[in-house]
């Protein structure tokens, strides 16, 4: 190619060819196709750890409902003994227990143990 | 004829007595379950089960320790906390804080402000766990419960009573039990239940001039204040006999007739001041 705008025309195509070979460089395709696997494990992590705290959600509610009826049965066996205490005597019925004063020479003795 | 039994157990004087040929071999599983018991609860054994759970809060504990709980429990229910097995820091503070053979009987009074009594104690099937600070002396009981646990060994081989040291059980009869009173001594008669004393006129000692006992008061956590010298209480069996002595003394001469006689319990009364009241149906 000796003619001057022949070398001018392979000149400019130089150029632009320069430039969409910059221009495809600075794109980094080959990047593209890790950066979307880093997305989908982040995606998949997350739907993951919305899973379990569901799963977390659920086991705290459902020790929660155990607790509330512990405490309401609680309550009320509470509530019961003091009803019982208020209505009875600070000391318990004798049972019929049968014994007597005599005048007998005792066969033990009790006293402060 | 009479056959007896007598050896130390539990920190006292323990006596088997049983109507007609006594069977060796009854005597003796009576006499280890002394020791098994005392074993188990005596506070002041680094091993049993109660220093255990004394020290740890929570223990598996065996069907024994759990039941005595249940009972003690139940007494403190009962007797709207006049009796609480949870006065053991309050015992220790007072000065019984080892084998009352070992407790000296002159000393600086406590230091420390007295203990609050009646903290929680879970009794669950497999283990019982004490709230903080909790801490349980159950010597009394303890002794009561023996002695059941005994006569019904002894009961199959006919009538018996088991006195440890002056709770006493009773299978078949009748047997004549004698107590100390202000008017000399006195003999009760009875042929099932158990019998017990409370009072401050043994196992006391004095802190800078003052008398402490053991009675704990667990309204003020310390040695109860009562207007009583003791309280015989004869009740179905020996725990309970031990547990409504144990009120009816810590309820004052004012209240402790009432209540005998209320609840229909037999009971002896002896006041500070030398006055013997017989209360619950008993008459001379």
């Amino acid at each position: 190619m000796t003619s001057h705008p022949g070398r001018l025309y392979a000149l400019a195509l130089s150029v632009v060819v320069f430039f969409l070979a910059w221009t495809v460089v600075a794109a980094h395709p080959w990047q593209s196709a890790a950066a979307d696997q880093r997305r989908l494990a982040v995606t998949r992590r997350e739907a993951q750890l919305r899973h379990e705290a569901k799963l977390v959600q659920r086991v705290v509610a459902a020790r929660w409902a155990v607790y509330r009826r512990a405490l309401r049965n609680r309550r009320a066996a509470i509530a019961a003994a003091q009803r019982r205490a208020a209505s009875a005597s600070a000391v318990a019925p004798s049972a019929g227990t049968a014994v007597r004063v005599v005048m007998l020479p005792p066969l033990t003795i009790t006293r402060t143990s | 004829m009479i056959e007896r039994r007598a050896f130390r157990a539990m920190g006292t004087d323990v006596e088997l007595i049983v109507r007609g040929d006594a069977d060796d071999d009854r005597l003796d599983a009576a006499e280890h379950e002394f020791h098994r018991l005392e074993a188990l609860l005596s506070r002041f054994r680094p091993d049993s089960e109660l220093s255990l759970l004394n020290r740890e809060g929570v223990l598996a504990a065996g069907p024994d320790l759990r039941r005595i709980v249940e009972l003690a429990l139940e007494g403190r229910e009962r007797t709207n906390g006049r009796f609480d097995p949870t006065v053991h820091d309050a015992l220790v503070r007072a000065g019984y804080d080892r084998t009352f053979e070992e407790v000296a009987p002159e000393g600086r009074a406590p230091a420390s402000p007295p203990f609050v009594v009646g903290g929680v104690v879970d009794v669950q099937p497999d283990r019982i766990e004490l709230g903080p600070g909790v801490r349980l002396d159950l010597g009394g009981i303890g002794k009561g419960y023996a002695a059941e646990r005994a006569a019904d060994l002894l009961a199959p081989g006919g009538a018996c009573l088991v006195n440890a040291g002056g709770d006493i059980a009773v299978r078949g009869g009748p047997w004549p039990v004698g107590l100390e009173t202000s008017n000399g001594p006195l003999t009760l008669e009875l042929s099932a239940g158990g019998v017990a004393t409370s009072g401050r006129d043994r196992r006391r000692w004095r802190r800078e001039g003052r008398e402490l006992h053991h009675l704990i008061d667990p309204r003020t956590g310390e040695p109860s204040a009562s207007d009583l010298m003791c309280v015989t209480v004869v009740a179905r069996d020996a725990v309970d006999a031990e547990v409504d002595a144990k009120s009816l003394f810590l309820a004052g001469a004012a209240l402790a007739v009432a209540e005998a006689d209320a609840a229909g319990i037999p009971a002896v009364i002896v006041t500070a001041e030398g006055r013997t009241l017989l209360a619950g149906g008993l008459a001379a």
